[in-house]
């Protein structure tokens, strides 16, 4: 045995590997370095040429295209702060309700549901997740719209007005149920699923021993949650918050649908307004010149937010303690 | 095979005969599901004295670890019938207040669990849980822990950082550190050093020896030399049955069964 071995051993031809220069090596890293420069190109193009087009409106107006309140078509003025308020506006009511929406469900469905119970609900929140906004446009209008103005904005204009500070906040002018409040709570329902799913994965990837330490040390459920868990999600809690974000910010259709796309800029958060990302999809289709002009400008400061957002969540999860 | 006994010898300090019984086990049976996990298990453990358990993968050891703290109650599926008495109670009766019996029977786990805030915090983390102190208090009994747990010297300059800097022994002292700072009665140790150097593990060894004046231990170990080193009492359990529980010496050296003397000295498991 040992000689058979021995033989074939020795008689084992020598095996060296080469790199062979004309193999499907180069051309993979070619194809792959391709594809990241298409991204870079892209994305360079897309900021080109949004500058360029709203570059005229920009020289036109000036700050004033910031701070503006008129949105006039027939006089072609335009200024942007309506939709650039709405825009913000839509978007904290939608955290306001949505984060701790999210994250009640989140903790609902780790640390407390029944089995059985987790597996409807977590397929429910993904389901909600993959609904196409469309939907909750349509749905919004026709179902949530009515019934949020019959048995919200009605009663709630009649117990506030007259008061100081509501009375302007929560009066509705014209209880129709389009306004920014009714945007920033479709807006909600939509992030819910989002935040609320990757925060429950968050929560599922912390060890079990940490949890049952934390157990051990005679913690109740909530002290568990508080104390130990959330913080040790924290960050990546934090991101998750920020993804829902950019969605609030740019979401389009089903903001076009229920903020009742009025130009003007109100104090109540009950009446009509519009976004930057529902003004332009409402407008799109018959502007010329400087309207159009104005539209890609409008656009270029929904570019210019969602990325302050995005720098400010990067500030935030670095200054989220590194524990 | 007495070769192999010598080897184990025992080097721990003899066993105080007339400690008390601090937790006393009658009849106990657990269950994961359908699966019973625990086969009648009946034997004491003593008052301020080191206990190991020792067996092969899956015996049951952890699983009886894990029921004196009520932290399978985490797990419907799980449940435990009988009796362990502490303090003249049935622990795994309804009736008991889990979350205070369990800041009276502290645990340190498998791997080191900082949690996410400073060391400081850690190891006051229980004490605020249940207990109303004043700030000098609460920095007296925060340095008495970590000076028992000897860990004092390495991070008294740097109580406010996080304990997730630390290194795996450290972070597994802290956690000693943070179970002895609420004064319990009894210590589960759940393969304290199955994750650690053999520095740290040599030094977590120490500690639980010196540990011993004040409290009642449970080691549960994969490591028979550690057994014999650190316990006055061992159990050797296999299958979810208590085959043996005797002075680690008369374990070590002259068991009565033949399967704790082929485990002991190596022959399965």
């Amino acid at each position: 045995m040992v000689a058979v071995y021995e033989r074939s051993y020795q008689n084992a031809t020598k095996v060296t590997r080469k790199a062979n220069p004309f193999g499907f090596d180069p051309i993979f890293a070619a194809l792959s370095k391709a594809a990241a420069i298409t991204v870079l190109v892209l994305l360079a193009g897309i900021m080109a040429s949004m500058i360029y087009g709203g570059w005229p409106a920009f020289r036109e107006f000036g700050l004033g295209f910031l701070t503006g309140t008129q949105w006039d078509t027939m006089n072609d003025r335009y200024g942007g702060l309506p939709a650039i308020i709405g825009t913000l506006s839509t978007a904290l009511i939608a955290m306001m309700i949505g984060v701790p929406l999210s994250l009640g469900t989140a903790i609902y469905l780790t640390q407390l549901a029944p089995a059985w119970f987790k597996r409807p609900v977590g397929t429910a929140v993904e389901l909600l997740a993959a609904v196409p906004s469309i939907i909750y446009g349509m749905w919004g209008l026709f179902v949530f719209v009515p019934l949020f103005a019959a048995y919200f904005q009605v009663p709630v204009s009649q117990v506030v007005e007259g008061m100081p500070i509501l009375g302007t906040i929560l009066y509705a002018r014209s209880p129709s149920g389009l306004g920014i409040l009714s945007a920033g709570i479709i807006l909600a329902f939509m992030i819910v699923p989002f935040i609320a799913s990757l925060t429950r994965d968050m929560l599922d990837q912390i060890p079990t021993v940490l949890r049952e330490s934390a157990y051990g040390i005679g913690c109740t459920t909530w002290e568990v949650v508080r104390h130990v868990l959330l913080p040790q999600a924290g960050v990546s809690i934090v991101g998750a918050i920020m993804l829902g974000l950019g969605r609030a910010l740019g979401e389009t259709m089903a903001v076009t649908f229920v903020i009742g796309n009025a130009n003007r800029l109100s104090a109540s958060i009950m009446d009509p307004g519009s976004t930057i990302a529902s003004r332009i999809a409402s407008e799109f289709n018959e502007a010329l010149g400087m309207q159009m002009n104005a539209l890609i400008g409008l656009g270029c400061v929904l570019f210019f937010v969602t990325f302050v957002v995005l720098v400010i969540a990067r500030i935030l999860v670095s200054r989220v303690k590194q524990y | 095979m007495s070769q192999m006994a010598v080897q184990d010898a025992p080097s721990a300090a003899a066993p105080n005969k007339d400690a008390k019984v601090c937790i006393g086990v009658k009849n106990l049976d657990f269950f994961y599901g359908s699966f019973q996990g625990l086969k009648n298990i009946n034997m004491n453990f003593f008052d301020r004295q080191v206990t190991a358990m020792i067996g092969p993968s899956g015996c049951g050891k952890s699983t009886l670890l894990r029921v004196f703290n009520r932290i399978y109650s985490l797990y419907p599926d799980q449940r435990a019938t009988g009796e362990v008495m502490l303090d003249g109670r049935n622990i795994i009766s309804n009736n008991v207040d889990i979350n205070e019996l369990r800041a009276r029977i502290g645990m340190v786990f498998q791997k080191p669990t900082p949690f996410p805030m400073s060391i400081y915090d850690n190891c006051a983390f229980g004490m605020r849980l249940y207990e109303k102190l004043s700030k000098s208090e609460l920095d007296d009994r925060v340095e008495q822990a970590l000076r028992k747990a000897a860990l004092w010297d390495e991070v008294k300059d740097k109580l406010k950082q996080s304990g997730m800097g630390l290194s795996g022994g450290q972070q597994q002292r802290m956690c000693i550190a943070r179970t002895i700072a609420q004064q319990p009665d009894v210590i589960l140790f759940d393969e304290p050093t199955s994750a650690l150097d053999p520095i740290s593990t040599g030094k977590i060894e120490e500690l639980i020896e010196e540990l011993r004046a004040d409290f009642s231990i449970v080691i549960v170990t994969h490591n028979m030399q550690q057994a014999a080193r650190i316990s006055q009492y061992t159990a050797f359990m296999y299958l979810g049955e208590l085959i043996e529980f005797g002075p680690t010496t008369k374990i070590f050296m002259d068991p009565e069964q033949k399967r704790t003397l082929d485990y002991v000295t190596g022959r399965f498991g």
